[in-house]
């Protein structure tokens, strides 16, 4: 079929024309599409895959001395404004009392084990814990507990976010996206463990990455980094060799997540985590 | 028989319809970014934004490049597994050029830190009560921090 058969030479030449200025068009649309884009987003250096990982933190309860160095670390190292408010992580106390003289035997019956509880977190550990909150004689037991995000497979804040700002990565980190983020913080009241705050810097919604510029180049995360005790560790579930600390720790250590009943499915696993941690 | 004609009304109203519909499908076709919905309803480039920012702490496989002597005699003592960083601070600056000088450790501040007594510390964590335990000594004046127990 000859669609150019009854055509005349100038029919012919302007349909030409027609073709030539359409796929000059196509060409434009294409640059100018590239060009717009590239002012919305930046092409990153490669050789990183986020689907060959599943990073993981872990909280060894029992190792924690609470010298507050890891949420120092982690400020310095994300730039966290310094005032006491905005922790990305940071490192709480709990002192549970001694019941009291009277509340122990109603009827002839012990009826309470424990007192009441206290906990503190003064600038989030930073700068160490006095050890004088409660006076000796009156704790039953007391211990530290290092918080960040929990990493959860069904995020409340991710679910809250109305532009799609904040999302969980394929290799298991949940984060914000800084040029979506409208600083709303409906996600800051979403989650249930208070992970989040909004930046006075950048009025964006700020959490742990899990130091997500350090982990894709082979680093840990800072505060896993500086940690004196081990308290924190931090690893590849993806990782199948048998080195690996995250998965030593998995198969050794008695696990529990923090608020399971939210439902959230935490990825932080605590070890030796007292019922009384909300 | 004439064919069936829309009124004027409705022919701009149809065409005004197709003009909003085609700027919405223009409008998104050049803003939402190519990499978004890669792995989720997410810009998928952001990944290698976060990637990209600038590290603070340079990690203690940085300081045994050059300093490989007393991260040996460390890796024996009892401090063995602390990051060279938690006392010394962030040396990243440091690690990318050795000139940076990072400052000295003057104080016995980074001891106390850790091991001045409290009751929330785990039992078995070495701790002294720094009011009664050598008061008034310097902690570097019987303990070296690479090796705290050296010479005791």
């Amino acid at each position: 079929m000859n669609v150019f058969k009854n055509a005349t030479r100038r029919q012919a030449l302007s349909a030409l024309g027609r073709v030539a200025a359409g796929l000059a068009a196509l060409f434009t649309v294409k640059h100018v599409k590239a060009a717009v884009q590239g002012a919305v987003s930046t092409p990153a250096p490669k050789g990183y895959d986020p689907t060959a990982h599943q990073w993981q933190m872990a909280i060894d309860v029992e190792k924690c001395i609470g010298c507050g160095l890891c949420a120092e670390a982690c400020k310095k190292e994300n730039h966290v404004p310094k005032e006491p408010g905005y922790f990305r992580t940071w490192v709480e106390r709990y002192i549970i009392k001694k019941p009291k003289a009277g509340a122990m035997v109603m009827h002839g019956e012990v009826v309470m084990a424990r007192g009441e509880t206290v906990v503190d977190s003064p600038n989030g550990g930073i700068g160490g814990f006095s050890p004088s909150a409660v006076p000796k004689p009156e704790i039953l037991k007391s211990f530290f507990v290092p918080k960040l995000c929990n990493l959860c497979r069904h995020s409340p804040c991710d679910q809250a976010c109305p532009v799609g700002a904040t999302f969980r990565s394929p290799d298991g980190v949940v984060l914000v996206d800084w040029k979506y983020c409208i600083g709303c913080s409906f996600c800051v009241q979403a989650c249930p463990y208070g992970c989040r705050f909004i930046s006075p810097v950048t009025h964006t919604a700020e959490k742990c990455t899990l130091c997500y510029h350090r982990i894709t180049h082979g680093l840990k995360p800072a505060c896993v980094e500086i940690c004196p005790t081990g308290s924190r560790i931090f690893g590849d579930l993806k990782d199948l060799s048998p080195s690996n600390p995250l998965r030593k720790f998995y198969e050794n250590r008695k696990l529990q997540t923090l608020k399971p009943h939210l439902g959230t499915e935490p990825h932080v696993f605590y070890a030796g985590l007292d019922g009384e941690v909300r | 028989m004439s064919q069936p004609k829309l009124p004027p009304q409705l022919t701009r109203l149809l065409l005004v319809t197709v003009a909003i519909v085609a700027v919405y499908f223009a409008a998104r076709h050049f803003l939402v970014p190519p990499s978004f919905g890669q792995y989720g309803w997410y810009r998928a480039d952001f990944l290698k934004e976060a990637a990209a920012l600038p590290t603070t702490y340079a990690g203690a496989a940085a300081c045994a490049e050059c300093h490989d002597k007393v991260v040996a005699k460390f890796a024996k003592s009892k401090h063995k597994g602390v990051a060279c960083e938690a006392c010394h601070g962030a040396q990243g600056a440091h690690a990318d050029d050795p000139a940076i000088k990072p400052a000295k450790i003057t104080d016995g501040l980074f001891c106390v830190r850790c091991h001045a007594a409290n009751p929330a510390r785990p039992e078995k964590f070495p701790q002294v009560n720094v009011a009664e335990h050598n008061a008034g000594t310097k902690c570097g004046e019987c303990h070296s921090p690479h090796h705290p127990t050296e010479g005791l």
